[in-house]
Order: C-alpha cells, then sequence, then structure tokens
C-alpha cells in the first residue's frame, strides 16, 4: 500500500494547497503534476474519463466533479509509477493501471475530507474475468483494497493492509459500473478500522460488504 | 453420467449463499460431487487434448525456488495421486460446453475476456503461478511468484494481487473438489510482504462443505515455510454446471421468483443487449 500512501501523500498536499486558500489556478492539474515531478514529461492522469468509460462511469464522473464545485469533495489523481519507483525499478508500475483503455480497471476515487469517506466509481473490462461473464473476486478484492486503503491513507500517512474481509453478497456482470463507498470508522492507536460497500450505480443492488484493518506504519521501522 | 437439469428446488436457507433477494437454484446433490464425477470434472477442466496455450508451465521468469519445487511436485503427479492443472486464457475454456443455471445474462459475445490473472503475454510481468491439486485430499498447493506489474509498496507485492491469488487458487479447488463456482466471502489476514520476483507457496484446503457452502482456509508462506504472508480463509457458493451445446449461457429461472435487486437481467433484456438469451 505504500505506493498508494505515496500518491495519497502528494493528493494531501495539494488538497492543504487549496485549503490555505490557494488561488484557482493551483487547482490546474498541470500545474499540480508540475509540482511533484522533477522529469520534463508530465505523467498522465488516469482517474480521467477516457473512450472506454460507459454512459453510466461518466454520468457519475460529472455528478461527483459537480460535488468538488464546494470543496466538500476532492477528485483524487491517479498515476501509473511514483517518482519513488521510478528510480528502484523501471517495470514496475502500479497494479492497476497496466492495462489498455478499457480492457481492465477504469476507475476514479473521490475524496471527503469532513466525512471521512472516500468512493471509486469503478467500471471492470474484460481482462478482469473469473466466472465468465462476471468480475474475478480478486479484482473486486483489490478496488476495494484501493478504496479502503486510500480512505486510511489519507488522514493515516502510510498505512497497510492487516486484514480484509468481504462478503460477495452477488457476482458483478464484467463491464458493468459499480460504486465502492469506504468509510473510516475509527481509529485507535496506530490501527485504522474502515468498513466499506459495493453498489450498483443506481444503489439498489449490494454487491458486496467488506471491513478493513489497516496499521498506520511506525517511521522508525523498516518494511519487513 | 447423470443428466443435471434444472429442478424447482428447496430455497436456500436464509444465511445461505444469496441474501437480499429468495432465489431458486437447482437442487444440489452431493453425491455427484465425489468419485468419478470428480475425476470427470477434473479431466474436463485439464482438457488434454487441447491446442490452447497452457499459461501454467515453466518460462525464463521462473526463479529457482519455483522451478525447483515445480519439479518437486511434478514428480508428484506420477504417483502420489497429485494433478498439474493447466491454466488457459479464460475460465470459459476450462468449462467448454457447460453452462451456468443461473438467472443472470452474461455479456457473452465478448471473446477477448482474460482471466484476470492471465493479463499480460509477456513472461514474469505479472502472475506466474502454476497449481497442482489433489483430488482425494481435497488440497491445493499454488506457486506464485509476482512480477513488476504487480507491485504494492516498492520491490513487494501489492496486497490485491495477493488477495486475487488467494481467491484464485481457492476458486479452483472449490471447483473441482466439490463444484464451487462463485466466492462469497473472502477473509485475509496480511502478515508480512512477498517481494517481487521471489517465491510464495499457497496451500489450501476444503476444511468442510455445510448447506451448499464450501469452507477453505489458505495459507501463504516463503520456500522455507519460515515467513507467513497472509492466512485467509473463502467460502464458495456450490453450482453445478449443466451441459450445454450452444456456447452460450441461457435463462432459466422462474420470473415470479426474480427478486427485484437483479434489474439488470431486465435492463438487458429490454435493451436487447444480451445476446446470450437469445440463442
Amino acid at each position: 500500500m505504500l505506493r498508494s500512501c505515496t500518491a495519497a501523500l502528494r493528493t494531501l498536499r495539494a488538497l492543504r494547497g487549496r485549503r490555505e486558500g490557494a488561488s484557482p489556478a493551483a487547482r490546474d492539474p498541470v500545474l499540480v503534476r508540475r509540482w511533484f515531478s522533477t522529469e520534463k514529461v508530465i505523467p498522465k492522469d488516469y482517474a480521467l474519463p477516457n473512450p472506454s468509460w460507459s454512459k453510466d462511469l461518466r454520468l457519475l464522473f460529472d455528478q461527483f466533479m459537480k460535488k468538488c464545485e464546494d470543496g466538500s469533495w476532492e477528485r483524487l489523481p491517479s498515476y501509473k509509477n511514483s517518482k519513488l519507483v521510478k528510480e528502484q525499478l523501471s517495470q514496475a508500475q502500479l497494479f492497476t493501471r497496466g492495462y489498455e483503455d478499457g480492457l481492465g480497471f477504469e476507475y476514479v476515487i473521490f475524496y471527503n475530507d469532513d466525512e471521512k469517506r472516500t468512493v471509486c466509481l469503478f467500471q471492470g473490462g474484460p481482462y478482469l474475468q473469473g466466472v465468465p461473464g462476471f468480475l474475478h473476486g480478486g479484482a473486486i478484492a483489490t478496488m476495494i483494497d484501493a478504496t479502503v486503503g486510500m480512505c486510511a491513507a489519507i488522514p493515516g500517512g502510510i498505512v497497510m493492509t492487516a486484514n480484509l474481509n468481504i462478503n460477495f453478497k452477488r457476482p458483478i456482470p464484467l463491464c458493468s459500473v459499480v460504486v465502492i463507498n469506504s468509510q473510516l470508522d475509527k481509529i485507535e492507536g496506530r490501527k485504522f478500522f474502515l468498513s466499506c460497500t459495493v453498489r450498483s450505480v443506481d444503489e439498489k443492488i449490494l454487491y458486496s460488504e467488506a471491513t478493513g484493518l489497516f496499521i498506520k506504519l511506525d517511521p522508525e521501522k523498516s518494511l519487513i | 453420467m447423470m443428466r443435471r437439469g434444472l429442478q424447482v428446488a428447496a430455497r436456500l436457507s436464509h444465511h445461505g449463499a444469496l441474501p437480499g433477494g429468495p432465489y431458486i437454484l437447482p437442487t444440489f446433490s452431493p453425491a455427484s460431487a465425489f468419485g468419478s464425477s470428480m475425476d470427470s470434472m477434473v479431466s474436463r477442466f485439464c482438457q488434454e487434448k487441447t491446442d490452447l496455450k497452457n499459461y501454467a508451465l515453466p518460462n525464463a521468469s521462473w526463479c529457482p525456488d519455483m522451478l525447483n519445487l515445480y519439479h518437486k511436485f511434478l514428480e508428484k503427479t506420477k504417483a502420489d495421486g497429485w494433478i498439474r492443472l493447466p491454466s488457459f486464457k479464460s475460465n470459459r475454456n476450462h468449462i467448454q460446453e457447460l453452462k451456468l443455471p443461473l438467472v443472470l445474462t452474461v455479456s457473452s459475445d465478448k471473446s477477448d475476456c482474460h482471466i484476470f490473472t492471465r493479463c499480460t503475454e509477456t513472461e514474469g510481468q505479472s502472475y506466474e503461478y502454476v497449481i497442482f491439486f489433489h483430488p482425494s485430499k481435497k488440497k491445493s498447493v499454488c506457486l506464485f511468484q509476482p512480477g513488476p506489474y504487480l507491485e504494492g509498496p516498492p520491490g513487494f507485492a501489492h496486497g490485491g494481487s495477493l488477495a486475487a491469488m488467494i481467491d484464485e487458487t481457492v476458486s479452483k479447488t472449490a471447483y473441482l473438489a466439490g463444484e464451487g463456482l462463485f466466492t462469497l466471502n473472502l477473509n485475509i489476514r496480511f502478515k508480512n510482504l512477498i517481494r517481487m520476483g521471489s517465491l510464495a507457496v499457497l496451500n489450501v484446503g476444503v476444511e468442510k462443505v455445510e448447506d451448499q457452502k464450501l469452507y477453505i482456509p489458505c495459507v501463504a508462506q516463503s520456500t522455507d515455510q519460515q515467513t507467513i504472508y497472509t492466512k485467509a480463509s473463502g467460502t464458495f457458493l456450490q453450482l453445478q454446471l449443466e451441459e450445454d451445446s450452444s456456447q452460450y449461457y441461457t435463462l432459466c429461472l422462474q420470473e415470479s421468483l426474480l427478486p427485484t435487486a437483479l434489474p439488470t437481467w431486465d435492463t438487458l433484456q429490454s435493451s436487447g443487449g444480451c445476446p446470450g438469451s437469445n440463442r
């Protein structure tokens, strides 16, 4: 989860910048990218619509972008590589961004700081299949881990998954859009307790429910 | 072989597999899950006479640990009752001429679907794994080597990729050992990180079968068994597949019992977007 934490930290800085009365120009994604990128190449933000996004996904995206206008919600940008990783292993890339448009994970995560909530709009493509015609349980688990992890990382900093418990209520058809809603329930010391639901766009179908426990890493200790 | 047609069956118990709506599912006859029926399931799964590419074979990216254990288990397939499971690009390839007896239509016209864990052609890039299954002991061993595409914390595998590998191994075991089809629950406790490019050994075994559900724990550890990476458990719903001469899935549930929580079926039907139902 460290990578998502690195991404979360960058986002956090951007969020704080905005809250401290940054000018509207600071919200410009190009400027934000330049701030963090020391290279000439500007990394692509994958959390933006592309031609593979279905109508449902685009509509939801627009709805949430409207919610961002008053500052209560923030869209989290999403990059394939973090600077940290590039130095270590050039081939490594964020697991969920390794597919061509529309084939794998198409998603965008929004964060609400007051409610300590993340919402992920997720469209799973044909390369994420399990039982023919449906999303692989592992792909769903990956997105739940990513969404819940981000919900813990933004307030908590560098966190790692300690436990994930997922109840699958209904199989998710391939290429459909779901909304993953994650909530920070409580913090006990370095333990972050979160819960999460996966629902259809109209919220009528509950596909999965999950709980997660994330641990804030002790900066004094090494990873292993 | 006994033909298993769709029958109006006893409802699943309220704490059964799919809460939120009453489902009438085919009667599951436990007797058919064992004995010679399992042998035929396994041989159908393995598709021995096929041109399909088998991804669960050694390649240049496999680390020495993985190659060693692979050969050790290959030896066991000769006399100890282990079977090396092939791994094709799509689960559809593993269940040819079978269909799901469910109400859900699927977008079955997509011929380019890949199973999640076989997403790239480049060796060593994402999931490198092979599963050995023991039919009579109802257990499996998966040798898993995560590649750079699966990175989470720098240099280590992403928790999600491990969750996927656990789900995949437990799924295949559930299917072959007891016709488990859908994951109902996955509970994973992450203990230690897996270094990218190193081997993780997943040990999986059916603990019990109750109320049309299979309970399957899974432990992932290092080659020398000194480090435990995760302890997990999966619960699976048993559902029998039916013989099907056509390629596509068909609908076969009584309309009056359609739970309102499945509008996708209606939506797809009315929009004409479900090729499966018309064939």
